[in-house]
């Protein structure tokens, strides 16, 4: 009961008519971001957290988590129009979305993902309250050792889930957190990794800058090269009677929004995965488990359906390790988590206790922005299709000027431009050759929390490593380890077992 | 043979991934300034971090190598090339440009500094009119004044044109009304979008 009253304070905390304003411009700009190719979730939480420093906490992560959510929305539009999906995480709404509006259902198929992900998002939040505040208690008991176990778990989901090459994710987590060490030693006070005494490292590499880099700069190079500048888009009717006739097919696709939104949500959870293999997966198994399954891939609105309602599910799922373990569960929560660093907050547990407002604010404001974003996003189709239109070659000076503004504004300092310059590029050549970017965001957010943790606990321990490792003295602690473990060593035997699986079917 | 075929996915793996080696041994060279070794008495040295992590990612390199050495990973056996031509026009423009833009921000301030930027970046690159691509130029860097200096009281790199705003901060933090100033901005952003407008018209 409690919970519900909680509840009902952080929606009349959203309604107050400032974050309300922030929630509906966030979700606007969410839509227009996801809608654009090449741009996604992440990366206008990335280019646009060094604006919220002058608001309240609260307000800034209405705002942003609006954007998070409206991208989710968005990402659907360019998939249907153009083919080309709007962000990573609507990969799967192409493969029947787009044969739907080459059919010349594009409506239908437009209809489908803004309904899909409204449930997806519905669901989600749902759950996200009841889950969040339980979790919440229990890890008010994790002390240093339990905290630490937590993030190396979270680094080694990246290499057993992350399914890219190994060394390559790896190499991604520990150049971050090698990153994350440049700057003054808290415990010491001695100056580390200081590139050719320049004292702009003193300060150390805000995450931001590396995060702007990345999917920023480095982003727009990539998408300049997919697209060379230019856009194609496919024709649309707007009529009620398309519209009518949508959501009548809705009625089919009740299995996809169940897949979708409960598959989106715990796999939401996973540091490594977030919303992309949420939504993939939940477009598989909901093809598997059809009965016209042979019909996926040719249009059908359950194929739209699926993985829409499993990205804004997974979406809402990554928040929860967020707030209540100080674990991201995506890239762009990770963005969010080292916001919450910057405005003051310590990600975890305590926030439930320590700021009520802000917890409740944002679980809150996810309700409504839910249903604000669906209406915003199928009243303003016409509108986004004429944001699609934009060449790129017009938009990417634009978000070149954003990002070189923000990676100049939290600091101050031209230094860390130079930097997010330097990122951006070997950001986008990295990713060219396949090495994940994610864990380097993640781990340069969580590597001085990280750090913090493993001393406190080696000072508990008189130095011990075996803390982490002894069932009877911490539990929790040595659980999450042994999981780690067990995630780590996972990719050597996937070789092993598909060897012996390909034996058998010789056999 | 152009050089973008030259290099092909197969070249800028091995080179990537021994940058990426040296680099990692720089970084452990650089942490052994510090105190490297960890004892229960006297806890981590402040390079003990550093230096581990950095060795995990030679040693993540070396593997990297090993797996293309023996042709096991997808790049290794990819002769295509690395970016095609016209790709390459659009990404090495951009590299270089940002990088004119950044070093001229240190000299110029960052206002001039995007008018140039945005004016070359949009005739290379669109196909749009003279009197859009200036409209656009000039506007862009009016707002993001407004948005950073006045909104949110970020005061952004002005270089040598820094006496030219002071009059604008003049005016910003004198006793005009709210009325007056909001005037003043809808003129700023409107003024040179019409004056433009006109002259292209002039001109034609």
């Amino acid at each position: 009961m409690e919970t519900v009253g909680f509840l009902l304070d952080g929606i009349f905390t959203s309604l107050q008519w400032f974050n309300l304003a922030l929630l509906i411009f966030g979700c606007l700009i969410g839509l227009f971001v996801g809608a654009m190719p090449g741009l996604g979730s992440v990366n206008g939480v990335a280019i646009l957290i060094p604006i919220t420093f002058i608001i309240p906490p609260t307000a800034a992560i209405i705002f942003l988590a609006a954007v998070y959510y409206g991208a989710m929305y968005g990402g659907a539009i360019s998939s249907v129009m153009l083919g080309i999906p709007g962000a990573s995480t609507a990969v799967a709404t192409v493969f029947d979305g787009r044969p739907l509006a080459v059919k010349g259902e594009a409506m239908t198929a437009l209809t489908a993902a803004a309904v899909g992900s409204f449930v997806g998002g519905t669901v989600s939040v749902i759950l996200f309250t009841l889950f969040a505040p339980p979790l919440a208690e229990v890890a008010l008991r994790f002390n240093a050792p339990e905290t630490f176990a937590l993030m190396v778990m979270a680094f080694a989901t990246f290499v057993g889930l992350g399914g890219d090459d190994v060394p390559k994710t790896i190499f991604s987590i520990l150049i971050g957190l090698a990153l994350s060490t440049i700057g003054l030693d808290l415990i010491t006070g001695k100056p580390r990794l200081i590139f050719f005494n320049i004292p702009g490292f003193l300060h150390g590499i805000n995450f931001l800058v590396l995060a702007i880099g990345i999917y920023g700069i480095g982003e727009m190079l990539w998408t300049l090269e997919e697209t060379k500048g230019k856009v194609q888009m496919s024709k649309l009717s707007v009529n009620m009677k398309e519209v009518g006739r949508a959501f009548g097919a809705l009625k089919k696709t009740i299995m996809a929004m169940n897949i979708g939104s409960f598959l989106g949500f715990f796999v939401g959870i996973l540091p490594a995965a977030g919303a992309t293999p949420a939504s993939l997966m939940s477009y598989g198994i909901t093809k598997q488990l059809s009965k016209n399954s042979k019909e996926f891939g040719e249009g059908v609105p359950a194929g739209v359906v699926a993985p829409e309602c499993a990205n804004n599910s997974a979406s809402t799922g990554s928040m929860l390790p967020m707030l209540t373990l100080g674990i991201p569960g995506s890239p762009t929560t990770a963005i969010l988590l080292g916001g919450m660093i910057l405005w003051g907050l310590t990600p975890g547990p305590l926030l439930f206790t320590q700021e009520p407002e802000f917890v409740w604010g944002l679980i809150g404001s996810l309700y409504i922005a839910n249903f604000f974003t669906l209406v915003l996003n199928i009243a303003l189709i016409p509108a986004f299709l004429m944001v699609l239109r934009i060449p790129f070659a017009i938009l990417a000076p634009v978000i070149f000027v954003l990002c070189v503004t923000g990676g100049y504004a939290p600091t101050q300092s031209l230094h860390d431009v130079w930097l997010m310059l330097l990122f951006g590029f070997a950001g986008y050549i990295l990713r060219k050759l396949d090495y994940p970017v994610a864990p380097a965001v993640l781990s340069i957010v969580l590597g001085p929390l990280a750090e913090k943790a493993l001393r406190q606990s080696l000072i508990l321990s008189d130095g011990s490593m075996g803390i982490f490792f002894d069932v009877s003295e911490k539990p929790i602690a040595a659980v999450i380890m042994y999981i780690a473990i067990v995630l780590l060593i996972m990719p050597a035997f996937g070789p092993l077992y598909r060897r012996l699986f390909k034996k058998k079917q010789t056999a | 043979m152009s050089i973008t075929n030259k290099i092909t996915v197969k070249r800028a793996e091995i080179a990537v991934a021994v940058i990426l080696a040296l680099c990692s041994i720089a970084l452990m060279i650089k942490s052994a300034e510090n105190r490297i070794t960890w004892n229960a008495e006297e806890n981590m040295g402040a390079g003990f971090l550093p230096f581990y992590l950095s060795l995990g990612m030679l040693i993540c390199t070396i593997l990297t190598i090993i797996k293309f050495v023996l042709k096991r990973s997808p790049q290794s056996k990819d002769d295509s090339p690395f970016i095609d031509a016209v790709a390459f026009k659009f990404i090495a423009v951009t590299i270089i440009s940002l990088v004119v833009l950044v070093l001229a921000i240190g000299y110029l301030g960052i206002y001039f500094s995007l008018i140039f930027f945005l004016a070359f970046y949009l005739r290379y690159f669109s196909e749009k009119s003279i009197a859009f691509i200036t409209i656009f130029a000039i506007t862009t860097p009016i707002l993001t004044f407004l948005f950073f200096e006045w909104m949110l009281k970020i005061p952004l790199p002005q270089g040598v044109s820094e006496p030219l705003f002071y009059p604008v901060y003049d005016f910003m933090y004198g006793g005009f009304s709210f009325a007056v100033k909001m005037i003043f901005i809808i003129l700023t952003v409107i003024l040179p979008t019409v004056l433009v407008f006109l002259t292209t018209r002039f001109i034609k």
